[in-house]
């Protein structure tokens, strides 16, 4: 349906970042606070416009913009997770000296950019919707500006995201050399009716799968993702691991899936160099994860793992399963990112894996809870990541591909490893100093509770979601 | 009236400890009480299961059902003659385990308790699912309380030991989850239906080539947890390291999963592949026993004595599953229950002198039996049935299970009957060395006997250990019809498996229902040619 609806949800969001931005300047650094209570209040309404139009097919601009429910559904959980990091965020920027009214401004001109990003299906469009998300992370990234380490991850975020951005404007421009069309719809039907796909196509298919082979973090692309994580502040990691990723797989669904479904004679190549990829991505995502001692360090090369895990589900065609991985991703990861800045008090972060001895006994709440996070991402039943691997790999196995399954499992044993050494750290070894932290921290444990529920009732009832999931990924058939 | 037993004796175990997160973790004897009475009500509850048990039908009996996330994952649980003696024998020593860490567990008692309890909801869960993606929810969930119990609990090595056991445990368990897969999408493209129930996968035949895959990543994971040499390293780590709580559940319990994996999935699953593998998997039984027993001989530490002596018996035990007849089987899983008891029982004994003594070496002790003569004749008890006296449980298990063994092959039972000479040898040694003689350890004169706590949970376990070494029979009728069942229906299958390959190129899986189709229309065919010749 052509309606002006299609846009209500974002401009509700830059409307509120250009609010906050402007409302900063004249607000006293004590009270910077309330901005992240209009933050909130904007968010909540914006998710109210989501929720009415499901199952409405609004779309605006000929249809350059629209929301189905795939893209309803992303853009449902970019407002969660945008909503979880707002919390995390509240104490630690005053903890650690980022109090700048730009950071939630900047936080919702993100999501911005992941709403305009899922909600098209013109490659120009999602383009510009990946520059406004990827200004917003450059600056985002490099917020703590005493740091030496966050203006290097600033840098080199921006250096290679250029990089990135340049393969996926030069893949779109060979695509449409060849194709005449940047719609995506139009293209697969260009390789479906016409004689096959041209080394041209080709070329460009595979460099726009580079251009956001670089946001979703998978090897060989990965480089820039410790050193960024581990610089950034630790909020904006938490969400760099979770929003950009999660857009990533949502703009590569409506990408590849089309194509790997319908282009099957002349998909090998793409279909070999995915394959290729979602192995180095496990397997060198994990192992380099086992000699790291920095936690944040961890979860970054725990996130390029995952990134190999939902390769699998795309070479798969399992769109629900695909979908479920996010969501379920999104809650484990930001609860671990938000345990980790639990540990923080004035000035000082605790980020070795020494600092966590015996945490699990001092701060049991923390422990318990982190433990389960890690569990999950582990892969450990009853949690939400054992069900979302399941439904990954036996869909994998579903489509006869059984060795790359068991390389995943193989994969996710050694990653079993290192969420289990943050767990002897906690549980296991006697502290050699003191760490004392700031628990006077209501909205992240608000966050570790709403993450630990997501996680638990996603792995053990998790009918509801996969019901919606389902309504969601028809959008692509 | 339907009450749902066997989903209270599962999740109250589990509800107690949601109940203790809420106690204050300075109120150890409150904490203390609760989490003991919370299993002996699990017990008293699951003794209802023996009592209702009917023992005349192989069907699974207490059977619920229901609906959980869809796509052939539902909530199916129930027992047979099989697994009903394994949850029992749980039940019953979880009351005996807390009692045993009353007092040796003084620091973080909760978590120590909560995590106790955690487990039990895991173990029984698994012996008690007919679904096999909850069962291998438990399997796996269970990994994580007993990841705690060794590395917070245990000894000084207790973090490489717990990694080590949890590593080697998953590794099994994650091929199994793949074999799992094949199996679903094989079953969904032969009949378009989604199912994890394995009533479903016992129906189909498997073209051999996909069964010994699959057989081989199940039957590694059950070897694993078995443990069957060479995966057995594990073990005699976790053991030595683990609290004395988490030994005798691991020996008593964890262990018979591996063995109650082989019954319940992969003999069933893949009787074919079984074949193949059989003389592989009969030698590496007997490597270890023979291994296990000699290895225990020359340990110089009560516990890793024990644990060798383990995956001696447990070798014994698989011995008699591969044989596959009535006493055997029988055999395998009364020895399984005794071994439960009398190796739980030599352990809860090394904990009760490592709580005095505070080592576990052979040779610090010596002439305990002087200071402690009750203790001494309760370890002398649990030594003999562990050897299999007669008139003990041990002795019963033993024959049954040699006797199976010899009417398959003769030389297999010979070789067999080694785990109990050997047993004999390395325990009456051990029992020398460490109760008799004279006492050089100074130490060892302050050693005070058993108190009332320690009695009380040794009391049961020698009621047992007597009844059934007198009176096997109450046990052995309720298992007869689910055994005799499991013998058919693997010789059924096979049979069914041969008649199909003669006759054509198979496709990756038959239903049994169609093969029947196809017999009786070609009998029609063959009558109709008949009559044809005859007009």
């Amino acid at each position: 349906m052509n309606s002006f609806s299609a846009l209500i949800p974002l401009l509700i969001i830059v409307f509120a970042s250009l609010c906050i931005m402007i409302l900063e300047a004249f607000l006293k650094k004590e009270n910077k606070d309330y901005l992240a209570y209009i933050s909130i209040i904007f968010l909540v309404v914006c998710g109210f416009f989501l929720v009415r139009a499901w199952n409405k097919d609004f779309s605006y601009f000929n249809g350059n913009l629209f929301l189905d429910n795939l893209s309803l559904f992303f853009s449902f959980i970019f407002l969660i997770t945008t909503f979880l990091v707002i919390l995390i965020s509240m104490k630690y920027i005053s903890l650690q000296g980022v109090n700048c009214g730009e950071y939630y401004s900047l936080l919702l001109l993100a999501l911005s950019g992941m709403l305009i990003m899922v909600s098209s299906g013109d490659l120009l469009v999602i383009f510009l919707g990946l520059e406004v998300l990827s200004i917003s992370s450059y600056s985002l990234a490099g917020l703590r500006r005493k740091e030496e380490k966050s203006s290097e991850a600033a840098i080199k975020y921006f250096l290679l995201g250029c990089f990135a951005s340049a393969f996926l404007v030069y893949g779109i421009a060979l695509l449409y050399g060849a194709t005449y069309s940047t719609d995506i719809a139009l293209i697969i039907n260009h390789f479906q009716s016409g004689e096959g796909l041209g080394l041209m196509a080709l070329i460009g298919l595979g460099m726009v799968v580079i251009g956001f082979g670089f946001k979703i973090a998978v090897v060989p692309f990965h480089m820039w993702t410790p050193d960024v994580y581990e610089g950034a502040p630790t909020p904006i990691t938490a969400f760099f691991s979770v929003g950009p990723k999660a857009v990533g797989f949502a703009v590569l669904l409506r990408v590849l899936y089309p194509y790997l479904k319908n282009v099957q004679d002349s998909s090998q190549a793409i279909f070999l160099l995915l394959c290729i990829i979602s192995v180095l991505t496990m397997v060198v995502g994990n192992l380099i994860a086992l000699r790291q001692t920095n936690l944040k360090r961890i979860l970054a090369y725990s996130s390029i793992a995952h990134a190999g895990y939902l390769l699998i589900a795309i070479l798969a065609q399992d769109n629900a399963s695909l979908v479920f991985y996010l969501t379920v991703y999104i809650f484990m990861n930001i609860g671990a990112f938000a345990a980790v800045i639990a540990l923080g008090k004035k000035d000082k972060e605790y980020l070795e894996l020494e600092d966590y001895a015996g945490i699990g006994f001092k701060y049991p709440w923390i422990g318990a809870t982190f433990s389960v996070f890690l569990f999950s991402l582990a892969g450990f039943p009853p949690t939400g990541g054992f069900l979302a691997k399941f439904y990954i790999f036996s869909a994998a196995v579903r489509q006869d591909l059984v060795p790359l399954v068991i390389i995943g499992v193989l994969a996710s044993l050694i990653s079993v490893f290192y969420y289990l050494r943050i767990i002897v750290y906690m549980y296991m070894k006697e502290p050699s100093y003191e760490v004392d932290i700031n628990i006077d921290n209501p909205g992240l444990f608000l966050v570790l509770f709403l993450c630990l529920y997501g996680v638990l009732q996603l792995g053990i009832f998790p009918g509801n979601v996969l019901i919606l999931i389902k309504q969601a990924v028809t959008a692509l058939l | 009236m339907n009450i749902p037993v066997l989903s209270i004796i599962t999740f109250l175990p589990l509800a107690g400890a949601i109940l203790l997160i809420f106690i204050h973790k300075d109120r150890k004897e409150l904490i203390r009480y609760v989490a003991l009475g919370v299993v002996l009500i699990t017990f008293l509850v699951s003794l209802t299961l023996y009592f209702n048990f009917n023992a005349q039908t192989s069907d699974p009996q207490f059977v619920e059902k229901g609906a959980w996330i869809g796509y052939g994952i539902n909530y199916h649980i129930g027992i047979d003659g099989i697994s009903l003696f394994l949850v029992l024998l749980t039940t019953f020593l979880m009351p005996i385990i807390i009692l045993s860490s009353w007092t040796y567990i003084q620091k973080r008692v909760k978590e120590y308790l909560i995590f106790m309890l955690i487990l039990e909801t895991g173990i029984i869960g698994v012996f008690v699912s007919l679904n096999l993606f909850l069962f291998y929810v438990f399997w796996e969930a269970m990994l994580i309380p007993m990841y705690f119990l060794i590395g917070v609990w245990g000894g000084r090595r207790r973090i490489y030991a717990t990694i080590k056991y949890v590593l080697f445990t998953m590794f099994g368990s994650l091929l199994m989850l793949v074999a799992i897969f094949v199996l679903y999408s094989i079953f969904y493209k032969a009949t378009g239906t989604y199912s994890f129930n394995i009533f479903d996968y016992y129906k189909i035949i498997l073209n051999p080539q996909v069964q010994v895959w699959l057989f081989l990543a199940f039957a590694l994971a059950f070897a694993i947890k078995v443990p069957m040499f060479p995966f057995h390293t594990w073990l005699p780590d976790a053991h030595v390291e683990a609290p004395t709580a988490g030994s005798v559940i691991l020996a008593a319990v964890l262990l018979k999963m591996g063995a109650y994996g082989f019954l319940r999935f992969a003999i069933p699953l893949f009787p074919d592949a079984l074949e193949k593998f059989l003389p592989v998997l009969v030698i590496l039984c007997l490597i270890g026993i023979i291994y296990g027993g000699l290895m225990a001989l020359i340990q110089k530490d009560v516990k890793s004595l024990v644990a060798y002596s383990s995956v001696s018996h447990m070798g014994l035990i698989m011995l008699a599953i591969f044989a596959l007849n009535v006493e055997a089987l029988e055999g395998a899983i009364y020895q399984m229950l005794s071994h439960g008891l009398s190796t739980g029982a030599l352990f809860l004994c090394v904990g009760v002198l490592y709580e005095r003594a505070h080592t576990r070496l052979i040779k610090d002790y010596g002439g305990v039996s002087k200071q402690m003569p009750v203790f001494s004749a309760f370890f002398l008890i649990f030594m003999l049935s562990s050897i299999g006296l007669p008139g003990l449980n041990g002795f019963v298990g033993e024959v049954l299970c040699i006797f199976g063994v010899f009417k398959t092959s003769k030389i297999l039972a010979i070789l067999g009957v080694t785990t109990v000479i050997l047993a004999a040898a390395y325990l009456l040694w051990m029992f020398q060395r460490v109760m008799q003689g004279p006492i050089e350890n100074e130490k060892i004169f302050s050693f005070k006997d058993l108190n009332k706590r320690e009695i009380i949970y040794f009391v049961p376990i020698v009621i047992m250990v007597f009844w059934m070494g007198i009176y096997p029979k109450p046990f052995l009728r309720k298992m007869d019809a689910s055994v005799t069942h499991l013998i058919n229906q693997v010789k059924k299958k096979g049979a069914v498996f041969t008649r199909v390959q003669k006759e054509e190129n198979i496709p990756s899986v038959v239903d049994i229902k169609k093969i029947g189709d196809k017999e009786t229309n070609k009998k029609k065919d063959a009558n109709k040619e008949k009559e044809e010749e005859v007009k």
